[in-house]
């Protein structure tokens, strides 16, 4: 009998696990190897990718498409054999092992929900597959969809479903079998943005309240900085960077890391004297941790640091620039603005401050301590 | 006004079409019911003739021939097909042009070419060996080689309306290669495939050119006993016969149809 889902079922019912709860449960690491992949002659998909993912990790494979994340997500999932690598769960291999006998479960994109069954058959087809008596299946699917709170979504139909309810079907179809590890391929993305960032919310809580493995694939860099403990970034079957959201906004291994997580403010450096940088925008201070970039690298100046306003802090540094175009977005207002013949993007909160018209000639000021220097 | 002709026209157009294509129908199923014994004038209403087909050996062991040719042929490229329709969808994304053109030939082939052939290559066999004596057993080789084409472009095209990711899905959650066909393939083309049987059932009871030929002394079907018999004048009892059919056939192409359109969505 599921105990984690039990307990589970208490547990929400009051009070949320504490964190030794979660740490006691079945979780699974992941090592892969030296993993590669390609398909035909030209198209390589996966080379060489060195990954630990943690146990009981919220993780997210980010990317633009054609940058191997799938394929990771399906070498994980075993519908597609690495030609190279290896690939270990827990403390068992699976590099050879077929999907029927991996204790990894996967939501597909387009949930895969099987037409010919019920929803109560489709939660029940993988316990029925590992050969559970009808009476135990009943009481799991009973069971989760108490947890995901399906209410009588169970005795409907599947053509009877709107696209949320589905994914929560596909979603509860794999976590009833209590996977080792649970894959999301773009389980969103066909969700309209209301539904969309509401799941993603559930989504963090659930794998947090399981304390399951998550494996996550996604294009979208807010979806990822939102849920995913660790983020690895892909590019053309490299991985360019692992770290927490944070880590991978605030100081992005490279310009293609710096640019996929939404930075514009990224100027070439054109020479580096001590803590001081050139660039197109002039003269700038940084502090000793900024990185070592260099003539070549590229300097990271993230909008929401800039401040603007006549007075500069000691020690600040000091830019002059016209503003060319104003974007009121509620909360924040963006300006885009000119220095030195470049685009300079500022993101101001709206406090009530005074607010900007384009053509005004204005002073900006950026903390040496904001400024980070990145790979080209 | 001349748009509103226009469509009249159309209208009287569809109307003869039909008109044309249901008559001769109507005319046996009319005269099926004739008590009198012609076929030019009506009398009164009569289950005479379907009476008599009780009555006649011939008629029966023919009915029980078309029957279990029918059957069985269809079960049979039932079996075929499918798995010949599974394999042009594993393999659609090869380039299977001329294989494809293959299994499409024998739906356009004309029956009598179809049916000559078939007798030669049998004859050939039966005099090279003795097996294959022309009878029901080569009536129903012939007839699932016609059938096959049908099942396996029904199945196929089943497959291929699937999204095909719950092939992966039916792996990831467990499904060995064996319980994804008892508990998913074969579940999810269960209309296709029941359709197909009617279809196939439909094509059997229908032929006589390729029966004809291929067929013994012993193993005469329903049409080639109505073609035996008008020899001699069509019989009213002919036109019970006929009446049958078209009800037979008919229901079969019904069912075939239902099925087909009852997909999951």
């Amino acid at each position: 009998m599921s105990n984690r889902m039990s307990a589970e079922l208490a547990e929400h019912s009051d009070t949320s696990p504490t964190d030794q709860e979660v740490a006691t449960r079945k979780a699974s690491s992941i090592e892969l190897h030296s993993l590669h992949k390609r398909f035909g002659a030209d198209a390589v998909a996966l080379d060489g990718v060195d990954l630990s993912i943690h146990a009981g990790e919220f993780f997210t494979l980010l990317g633009p498409s054609g940058c191997g994340k799938t394929t990771l997500l399906r070498i994980l999932a075993g519908l597609e054999a690495p030609d190279q690598g290896t690939l270990m769960v827990g403390d068992k291999e699976l590099t050879e092992v077929p999907p029927h006998r991996r204790s990894v479960n996967t939501v597909f994109q387009s949930y895969a929900l099987f037409p010919h069954l019920s929803v109560r058959d489709n939660l029940a087809f993988g316990l029925k597959m590992r050969g559970l008596p009808a009476a135990e299946r009943d009481a799991r699917v009973d069971e989760i969809a108490a947890f995901i709170k399906l209410g009588d979504l169970v005795e409907r139909r599947v053509d009877q479903l709107s696209g949320g309810q589905r994914q929560r079907i596909a979603l509860a179809r794999a976590l009833v079998c209590e996977p080792d590890v649970l894959l999301l391929d773009e389980p969103l993305s066909a969700l309209d943005a209301g539904l969309r960032s509401q799941l993603q919310v559930e989504l963090q809580r659930l794998q947090k309240r399981l304390g399951m493995t998550f494996v996550f694939v996604t294009h979208d860099q807010d979806e990822a900085m939102v849920m995913s403990d660790r983020i690895a970034v892909l590019d053309s079957g490299n991985i360019q960077q692992v770290g927490a959201p944070s880590e991978v906004y605030e100081r992005p291994a490279n310009a293609f890391v710096a640019r996929f997580m939404g930075h514009d403010n990224l100027f070439p450096i054109l020479a580096r004297d001590g803590l001081r940088v050139q660039s197109d925008l002039g003269w700038l201070e940084l502090h000793k941790h900024a990185g070592q970039g260099d003539a070549g690298d590229c300097l990271l100046v993230r909008p929401e640091t800039l401040e603007i306003g006549d007075v500069v802090p000691e020690g600040y540094n000091r830019l002059a620039g016209v503003v060319q175009e104003r974007l009121y977005r509620g909360s924040r207002i963006e300006y885009v603005l000119e220095v030195n013949g470049q685009s300079l993007m500022v993101v101001a909160s709206n406090l009530g401050q005074q607010v900007h018209q384009a053509g005004d000639a204005v002073t900006i000021s950026v903390c040496p301590e904001d400024l980070v220097t990145v790979a080209a | 006004m001349n748009k509103r002709l226009w469509r009249r026209g159309l209208s009287a157009f569809w109307w003869l079409t039909l008109f044309f294509l249901y008559l001769p129908l109507a005319v046996v199923v009319l005269f099926s019911f004739n008590s009198a014994n012609s076929s030019a004038s009506l009398a009164g209403f009569s289950l005479r003739w379907y009476q008599r087909l009780l009555g006649n050996e011939q008629i029966l062991s023919a009915f029980a021939n078309s029957m279990v040719l029918a059957v069985v042929s269809s079960l049979v490229a039932l079996g075929i097909g499918c798995l010949i329709g599974y394999g042009m969808y594993r393999h659609r994304h090869r380039k299977l042009g001329w294989l494809i053109v293959l299994i499409y030939l024998p739906i356009v082939l004309p029956d009598i070419v179809f049916g000559i052939s078939e007798m030669a290559f049998f004859v050939q066999i039966h005099e090279a060996t003795g097996w294959l004596r022309p009878g029901l057993g080569t009536m129903i080789i012939a007839h699932v080689t016609f059938q096959i084409p049908f099942v396996a472009l029904i199945v196929y095209s089943r497959f291929v309306g699937l999204d095909p990711t719950l092939f992966e899905a039916a792996k990831d959650l467990y499904a060995t290669p064996f319980k994804r066909v008892q508990h998913f393939m074969l579940p999810t083309i269960k209309p296709a495939l029941i359709s197909a049987f009617f279809l196939s059932f439909t094509l059997s009871i229908d032929d006589f050119v390729i029966s004809f030929f291929t067929a013994g002394p012993e193993s005469a079907t329903l049409p080639i006993y109505i073609w035996g018999a008008i020899k001699k004048g069509v019989s009213p009892e002919i036109n019970a016969i006929a009446s049958l059919m078209i009800g037979a056939v008919a229901l079969a192409a019904l069912l075939s149809l239902i099925f087909n359109r009852r997909r999951p969505a």
